[in-house]
C-alpha cells in the first residue's frame, strides 16, 4: 500500500542519498567536459573500428570493467554517440555497465559460489551482444 | 560517500593542473561541463521523485520470498518485474538473494532478477534524453526477454550439473 507519510520519509532519504552521490555526478561531468575538449573525434574513432561486432566487443569490455551509477554510463554513452561511435557499441557499453561487474566478482563469488558466478557473468556477456544487436537492428528497421 | 568526495577532489586537482599548463583547455572543459549540467538538471529532479516512489513501493524482503523453487509463472513475473522495480545498490540484494538460493530458490529466477535490474526505472528519463524513447523502449523490452531466456538457460545448466554430480 502507498502511504503518503512513508513516501515523504523516503523522499527525504532519497534526497540525502542523492546529495551523497552529487559530488560523484559533478566529478564525472567535469571529467567528461575535460575529455571532450582533449580527445579528438579521430582518437575516439581509432578505438572503434566501425565493425559492429568488434565495436560491441570493445563496448562490452569497457562497460564491464567500469563501475558507478547507471547515469554515468548514459552520459558517457550519449557523448560517445555524439562523437559518431556506433549505437551497437554504445548499447553494449551501457548494458554491460549494469549487468557485468568485474569489481563485484569476488563478492558474488563468495556469496553465490563459482558455478553460479561463472554462468551468470558468461550469460550477461553474451547477452550484451545479443540484446544490443537486436535493439539496434529493430530500431533501424522501424526508422 | 567518501569515494564521491575523493573523486570530486581528484577532478578539481586535474582541472587546476590543466589550467596551470593550458588555461584555455580548462576553461573550454568547464564550459562543456556546465552545458551538460544545464541539460540534465531538470531530468535529475524527476529521477529523485521516481527513486522515492519505487523505494516506497518495493521492499526487498517481501519480494524475494515469492521467488521460491515451485513458484512457476508467478515466480518468473516476480523475478523479472521485481528486478526492474528493485532499487539501490546490488550489494543490498546480494545477501538476501544468496540466502534465498541457499533455502531452495531457483537459480534461473535469481539470474533473471539480476539481469532485469539492467532496467533502471528512475533513470529512464535520462536514457530517453540521450537515446530517444524508441531506443529506450526497445532496449528495455529485449532486456526483459533476455532476462527470462538467461534464467531458462541457467536452470538447464544447473540440471546438467546436478546430473553430473549424481
Amino acid at each position: 500500500m502507498f502511504s503518503y507519510k512513508h513516501f515523504k520519509e523516503v523522499l527525504n532519504n532519497t534526497k540525502r542519498s542523492f546529495f551523497m552521490i552529487a559530488p560523484m555526478l559533478i566529478a564525472v561531468i567535469g571529467l567528461v567536459g575535460l575529455l571532450q575538449t582533449v580527445l579528438t573525434s579521430e582518437m575516439i574513432h581509432s578505438v572503434f573500428s566501425g565493425n559492429a561486432i568488434y565495436d560491441m566487443f570493445v563496448g562490452t569490455l569497457v562497460g564491464g570493467v567500469s563501475v558507478g551509477q547507471p547515469f554515468v554510463s548514459y552520459i558517457l554513452g550519449g557523448e560517445l554517440l555524439k562523437e559518431g561511435v556506433s549505437l551497437y557499441a554504445v548499447s553494449a557499453f551501457i548494458l554491460s555497465w549494469v549487468t557485468l561487474g568485474v569489481v563485484q566478482l569476488p563478492l558474488e563469488w563468495s556469496l553465490f559460489g563459482k558455478h553460479f558466478t561463472i554462468i551468470r557473468n558468461v550469460l550477461a556477456f553474451v547477452f550484451a551482444f545479443v540484446v544490443s544487436f537486436l535493439t539496434v537492428m529493430t530500431l533501424e528497421v522501424l526508422s | 560517500m567518501k569515494i564521491s568526495w575523493i573523486m570530486l577532489l581528484l577532478t578539481l586537482v586535474i582541472y587546476i593542473v590543466t589550467a596551470f599548463f593550458n588555461s584555455d583547455v580548462a576553461l573550454a572543459s568547464l564550459q562543456k561541463s556546465f552545458e551538460i549540467i544545464k541539460s540534465i538538471a531538470p531530468i535529475i529532479v524527476i529521477v529523485l521523485f521516481l527513486m522515492a516512489i519505487f523505494t516506497t513501493l518495493v521492499k526487498p524482503k517481501k519480494m524475494v520470498k515469492h521467488i521460491g523453487d515451485d513458484s512457476g509463472l508467478k515466480g518468473w513475473m516476480i523475478a523479472v518485474f521485481g528486478g526492474v522495480l528493485s532499487h539501490g545498490s546490488t550489494y543490498i540484494w546480494y545477501p538476501i538473494l544468496s540466502q534465498m538460493r541457499n533455502e531452495g530458490a531457483r537459480e534461473g529466477l535469481i539470474v533473471a532478477f539480476f539481469y532485469a535490474r539492467a532496467i533502471k526505472l528512475p533513470w529512464i528519463p535520462v536514457m530517453i534524453a540521450y537515446f530517444g524513447l524508441t531506443f529506450t523502449l526497445l532496449l528495455s523490452l529485449y532486456i526483459l526477454v533476455g532476462a527470462v531466456v538467461q534464467g531458462i538457460i541457467a536452470d538447464k545448466f544447473v540440471k546438467v550439473d546436478l546430473i553430473k554430480k549424481l
